[in-house]
């Protein structure tokens, strides 16, 4: 009597456990679904500055035709993207090609005191922040999610529950490298 | 030492401060059965029950209490963009909800968090600190204070307050009754060793210092923790140590100087040299400096 108790206990226990990691999976996967998702709206918004700002800067800066037309490639390209790795290509890509717009737009001393330039460079700033803080987000996601699925007792319900590691974005950008901190 | 780790040992900390406080109710009980007997024992639901009602109102209502309180005004997005902008990034980067936003007229530079869980989450700024503070200092503020919302620090301390609350009830009650000589004489179940009733006789008396100790040391430790967690949002301790120098080397303080609220703002609004170490809700702001020039010295550790 008293044994079958006891077994019927450490049977509810064990699926009480089982529901609560696959339920945890299942939760960090759609974390970086979420996660994801945010990356891309803040890529969106950053995509939607450029016309203004590409005219912007053609108003002082006619000539430099070639830094305008690798902005409208990488903006081009980046509509067309859609796996993580092909968004964070292209998402470097177009971070380099306007860094390069605004390193075009110092050479020029009254586009950059112009009221119009300086608020797009503002709304630009916040938004690189924004999509940086989405990827660093999404990255943190996918190593919850990837150590869940590789760690025990979460990895005995990955198959089930049809979530597996997911890839981490990551830019191509010699400037994103952490440079070394020099003090004096 | 990384953020993460940080984080871990503040939350352990926590834990067992906590389970320090359900302890000390535990003893406290112990030594209401032995001075009083049942009589002592039938106060406790009276102590614990004035102490929820008037704890967990506070934290249900603390967005808009809070307001009140300070004299906060709930800002909009028109109002402020750039402040707006700067906390959405944080949001990004934490994954919370846009909290509320609120400015406090004052020339003092401190800022705050509170909301009963992330979905009621306000943030507030002094005016002061929106002036003296650069952009990144701005935002290693605003990554603590939501902090202190993604770990749900309001909860953390309405648990700390009830229970140290109760305590003192109880403490209250009890030694109010030794003094009338009520309940104790003619009650045989009591313990009658007078070493015992001695032992419980400072129990009761000590027992509500005892929880403001533990009560005070819990706030440090969701402080150190918010700073910990506020460098996991920005991996830039940097922004905040600058912004805390910034605080530490201001000597104006918000002029409401409630002692209610005092715990919330990111720099104690108390001045600091009359309030012993031990009873202040903030650690030292020179450790907590220090804390993140470390990880500063260490940028592979976030």
């Amino acid at each position: 009597m008293s044994t079958t108790l006891i077994v019927l206990a450490v049977i509810a226990v064990l699926v009480l456990v089982g529901i609560a990691g696959y339920n945890r999976l299942i939760r960090l996967n759609v974390s970086v679904d979420e996660a994801f998702a945010q990356i891309e709206v803040q890529l969106k918004r950053r995509s939607d500055l450029i016309p203004n700002l590409v005219e912007t800067v053609k108003g002082y800066a006619a000539h430099e035709k070639s830094t305008f037309d690798a902005v409208v490639a990488a903006r081009a390209k980046s509509t067309s993207a859609s796996s993580v790795a092909d968004v964070a290509a292209a998402d470097g890509a177009m971070t380099n090609a306007l860094r390069g717009l605004l390193a075009v737009a110092e050479a020029y001393p009254d586009l950059k005191a112009s009221a119009n330039f300086l608020s797009l460079q503002d709304e630009l700033s916040t938004t690189e922040n924004k999509v940086s803080f989405a990827r660093q987000f999404y990255n943190d996601n996918v190593r919850s999610l990837n150590s869940a699925v590789k760690t025990f007792p979460s990895n005995l319900f990955a198959n089930l529950a049809k979530v597996s590691a997911r890839v981490f974005y990551e830019v191509e950008d010699p400037a994103d490298r952490k440079a070394p901190n020099v003090k004096f | 030492m990384n953020f993460r780790k940080l984080q871990l040992a503040n939350q352990r900390k926590t834990f067992e401060l906590l389970f320090g406080m359900g302890l000390l109710v535990g003893v406290v009980v112990y030594a209401a059965l032995t001075y009083f007997g049942k009589t002592g024992v039938g106060i406790v639901p009276f102590a614990v029950g004035i102490a929820l009602i008037s704890v967990w109102g506070s934290y249900w209502a603390s967005d808009t209490i809070v307001l009140t309180m300070t004299g906060a005004k709930e800002i909009q997005e028109s109002d402020n963009p750039k402040l707006f902008d700067l906390i959405q990034e944080v949001c990004i980067a934490s994954g919370l909800k846009m909290p509320k936003v609120a400015i406090v007229e004052d020339s003092a530079p401190n800022a705050f968090a509170t909301g009963r869980n992330p979905d009621k989450a306000l943030i507030a700024f002094t005016t002061g600190i929106l002036d003296v503070m650069d952009r990144e200092e701005l935002q290693g503020v605003i990554a603590h204070e939501l902090s202190h919302v993604a770990n749900r620090d309001t909860l953390v301390s309405a648990v700390a307050a009830t229970t140290a609350g109760a305590i003192a009830i109880l403490s209250d009650f009890l030694t109010r009754m030794m003094w009338f000589g009520g309940g104790r004489r003619d009650d045989r179940e009591s313990n009658q060793n007078p070493l015992a009733l001695v032992f419980s006789l400072v129990i009761l008396i000590l027992a509500p210092l005892a929880a403001m100790l533990l009560r005070s040391a819990i706030s440090r430790r969701r402080e150190a923790l918010a700073d910990a967690t506020a460098v996991a949002f920005t991996r830039n301790p940097a922004g905040l140590r600058r912004a805390l120098e910034v605080l530490a080397a201001d000597n104006t303080v918000v002029a409401q100087r409630s002692t209610a609220v005092a715990h919330i703002w990111i720099e104690s609004p108390l001045d600091g040299t009359s309030v012993s170490k031990l009873f202040s809700t903030h650690p030292p702001i020179a450790e907590r400096i220090a804390t993140l020039r470390k990880m500063e010295a260490n940028p592979e550790s976030y």
